[in-house]
């Protein structure tokens, strides 16, 4: 076990990534400690090492990430997990805008709420978000699932491709072109089994599943009216 | 006019739907909403065009979409603007025989980026993504660049295996949709390119109909096969201008300080738009409202932005008044044609230029072959603009397997090379006339505009009178 100290401070970001990544081929874990809610921290990470942040951070953090295991004992500010391919985040407590913005693979864990934006343009992956999810989240997500265990915002799962947004509480208001669908047993299956590993396993979930209505998918002149939603 | 409006989804009987397209009555090679079906009238106001938009508007229920450029005949013309070149007061250079430089460094600014991208020319191949290009035509540009020592650029399409192949230098673009973004490819590129927006539709996002979603291109943007994709203008994880400095700080600790940061704006105001982009990119990509596309709303094409030739000084001028020019460089691109209207480009301020639809005529575009297939969609070599289709006869935008073999990589490359080798000497020879040992010491001085206008838009001296026009 070595496990070693990454001092954050009002050191420069560059010198703070670089020993991340240096050490992250060598240590079994990296604490990471003040971070003072600073932005891009722990980015463009592809080793699987566990970097422990002992506080808040800012923007972006563990964005663009292709493996990494990444725990924030704090906040975090927009983008968390932005672009991540691999990899985990796990927020201990509440994360701003678009959280996991792009996202293309891996999970992200958010233990209180998540601001507006969860999951815009997701492209693969997991979202569990503990606490709500604000308005427009899910917004064009691709693939991959949003899940949370409080309420949606407004907006919900607005123009969705064929991501889905999945909801155990409610739904404030549904986005253009979505709508919930009971979901499959075998999907909620896999859906409680994810929260399973993170401990959050709970059966009796009334799950609703915030899909695309498919008519914003294509220009159809025979139906106009539907372009006039948006 | 853009929709394939000429072509009869339902020959036999009429149905509702040929009710509503004016078919009852119509006359074959006549179909109503295509402007070559009327007749010009008194009206200078209700041309054939305008009758015919009605038409098709109240036909699709939406407005037109189109590929290629602007078709408004406002838009300022480089064929305003002369070069006075030397004579008894300036000396010139050997045309013949004296050299001129042409290399261009782009990404420089001091002490920030260790990799700045080195070109041996001003010029280089503008973004335009696999799915609105064919993958040979991306390959082709590629091959074509390397070999004269200039670099491509991704498009929104994610990279292209088979472009960073051939590219000895190529730009990521990451646009709003972030289609493919991918840590791997970021660290794999040349530089990367921030879309904010494109001359074809500033304000608008990308836009590629379901006939060019293949199975590939479908997989490369996570969508599903066959939609009509209309992409995102706002980034999702950034808002203003401070997000857009930490976002590419991030971009930077991604890629090590490595490589150079681009941000792309389509010119609307670009004094306020240039001065801000220069606190916190290496190069600015400035596309005017000529600049060319795969697919945009017509009325974006024709009636937004402002013209590339407008739009250079006052980026110019936001460098100077911020301090940055020389440190920040400025790219621009739109409706540039040759090597003629490029060192024009030069010498209003650029420090280098980008060309799309230019080089697409390099590989074919427009060329008059296979007359059957453009007759097919509606159009003829020399007046094509149907990009949008994916039914490009030459097999340059389009994803279909058998019009893609039109396009014969190798000889497409060499045509490109070709090309971009001819516009670089017309540029040096311009720059030699001028007395000027670089192209990138063309001045605006070496400039007379030949219309008011022209030079009211330019602040370039009226030809004769030697003063701008001003008010
Ligand atoms: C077929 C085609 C596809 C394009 N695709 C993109 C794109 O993916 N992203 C982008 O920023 N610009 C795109 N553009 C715009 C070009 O990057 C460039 O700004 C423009 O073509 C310059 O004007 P020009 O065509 O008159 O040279 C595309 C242009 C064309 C013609
Ligand atoms: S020939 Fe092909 S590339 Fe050229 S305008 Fe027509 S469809 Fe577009």
């Amino acid at each position: 076990m070595t496990v070693v100290t990454v001092e954050v401070g009002d050191r420069p970001l560059r010198q703070i990534n670089r020993e991340i990544r240096a050490l992250a081929s060598t240590a079994t874990e990296i604490v990471v400690t003040d971070p003072l809610s600073r932005h891009n921290l722990a980015v463009a990470l592809t080793e699987d090492t566990p970097v422990r942040i002992l506080g808040n951070v800012g923007y972006y953090c563990g964005g663009l990430n292709s493996g990494g295991v990444i725990h924030v004992e704090g906040d975090c500010g927009w983008g968390v997990g932005e672009a991540m391919a691999r990899g985990k985040i796990t927020i201990d407590g509440y994360a701003g805008m678009s959280v996991g913005a792009s996202m293309r693979g891996g999970l992200i864990h958010i233990k209180g709420s998540a601001g507006p934006r969860c999951g815009v343009a997701q492209k693969g992956g997991d979202i569990v978000v503990e606490g709500n999810i604000g308005y427009l989240s899910g917004f064009m997500a691709h693939t991959g699932r949003i899940i949370t265990l409080g309420d949606a915002g407004d907006a919900t799962g607005d123009s969705l491709w064929e991501g889905a947004v999945w909801v155990a509480g409610d739904i404030k208001s549904l986005g253009v072109d979505s709508h919930p669908v009971e979901p499959p047993a075998e999907e909620v299956a896999e859906v409680e089994e994810l929260l399973d590993g993170l401990g959050l396993a709970d059966s009796t979930r009334d799950w609703k599943k915030v899909v695309s209505g498919q008519r914003l998918w294509y220009f159809e002149s025979r139906d106009s009216s539907a372009w006039l939603m948006i | 006019m853009a929709d394939d409006l000429s072509i009869n989804d339902s020959p036999n009987g009429l149905s509702h739907e040929d009710l509503v397209a004016l078919r009852d009555g119509a006359v074959d090679g006549r179909p109503a909403g295509i402007p070559t079906s009327y007749d010009h009238g008194e009206s200078i106001r209700w041309t054939p065009k305008d009758i015919a938009d009605i038409h098709a508007m109240s036909r699709l229920g939406r407005y037109q979409i189109r590929g290629f450029t602007t078709a408004n005949r406002r838009m300022a013309n480089w064929n305003d603007l002369v070069f006075v070149p030397a004579t008894a007061t300036r000396l010139p250079l050997e045309g013949y025989r004296e050299s001129c430089d042409t290399k261009t460094v782009l990404g420089d600014r001091p002490g920030l980026v260790s990799n700045p991208i080195e070109l041996d020319i001003p010029i280089y191949i503008a973004s335009m993504s696999f799915g609105a290009l064919s993958a040979s035509a991306k390959a082709a540009l590629g091959r074509g660049a390397s070999k004269v020592g200039t670099m491509t650029c991704s498009g929104e399409g994610g990279m292209l295996p088979e472009e960073r192949e051939a590219s000895k230098t190529m730009v990521y673009q990451m646009t709003p949709s972030r289609y493919g973004l991918d840590l791997e490819h970021l660290r794999q590129a040349d530089g990367i390119e921030i879309v904010i927006g494109q001359g074809a539709k500033p304000g608008t996002g990308g836009l590629l109909l379901g006939m060019k979603i293949s199975d590939r291109v479908a997989r490369m943007r996570s969508l599903p096969v066959g939609v009509d994709q209309r992409s995102t203008v706002r980034h999702p994880d950034f808002l203003g201008a401070d997000d857009l400095l930490i976002k590419i700080e991030e971009l930077r600790e991604a890629t090590d300080y490595r490589i150079p940061i681009f941000v792309k704006l389509g010119a609307t105001r670009p004094r306020f738009d240039v001065a801000m982009a220069a606190k916190v990119a290496d190069v600015i990509v400035l596309d005017g409202a000529e600049g060319g596309t795969g697919a945009s709303p017509e009325l974006l094409l024709d009636h937004t932005g402002i013209p590339t030739m407008t739009a250079i000084p006052a980026a110019r001028e936001a460098l100077e008044e911020s301090g940055m020019s020389g440190e920040v460089k400025l790219v621009a691109a739109g409706g540039i044609r040759n090597g003629t209207d490029a060192a024009k480009a030069l010498a209003l301020g650029a420090d280098a230029v980008m060309i799309g639809t230019a080089a697409l005529m390099a590989l074919g575009c427009n060329s008059p072959r296979y007359l059957e297939d453009y007759q097919k969609i509606g159009t003829s070599p020399g007046k094509c603009h149907h990009c949008h289709t994916g039914r490009c006869p030459v097999g340059i935008t389009t994803q279909d397997p058998f019009l893609e073999t039109r396009l014969h990589v190798d000889p497409a490359a060499d045509r490109v090379a070709r090309y971009l080798t001819a516009m670089t000497m017309e540029i040096t020879m311009l720059a030699k006339a001028c007395g000027k040992s670089s192209v990138h010491n063309l001045e605006m001085e070496d400039l007379r505009a030949l219309s008011l206008d022209s030079s009211a838009l330019t602040g370039v001296k009226l030809a004769g009178v030697d003063r701008p026009f001003t008010w």
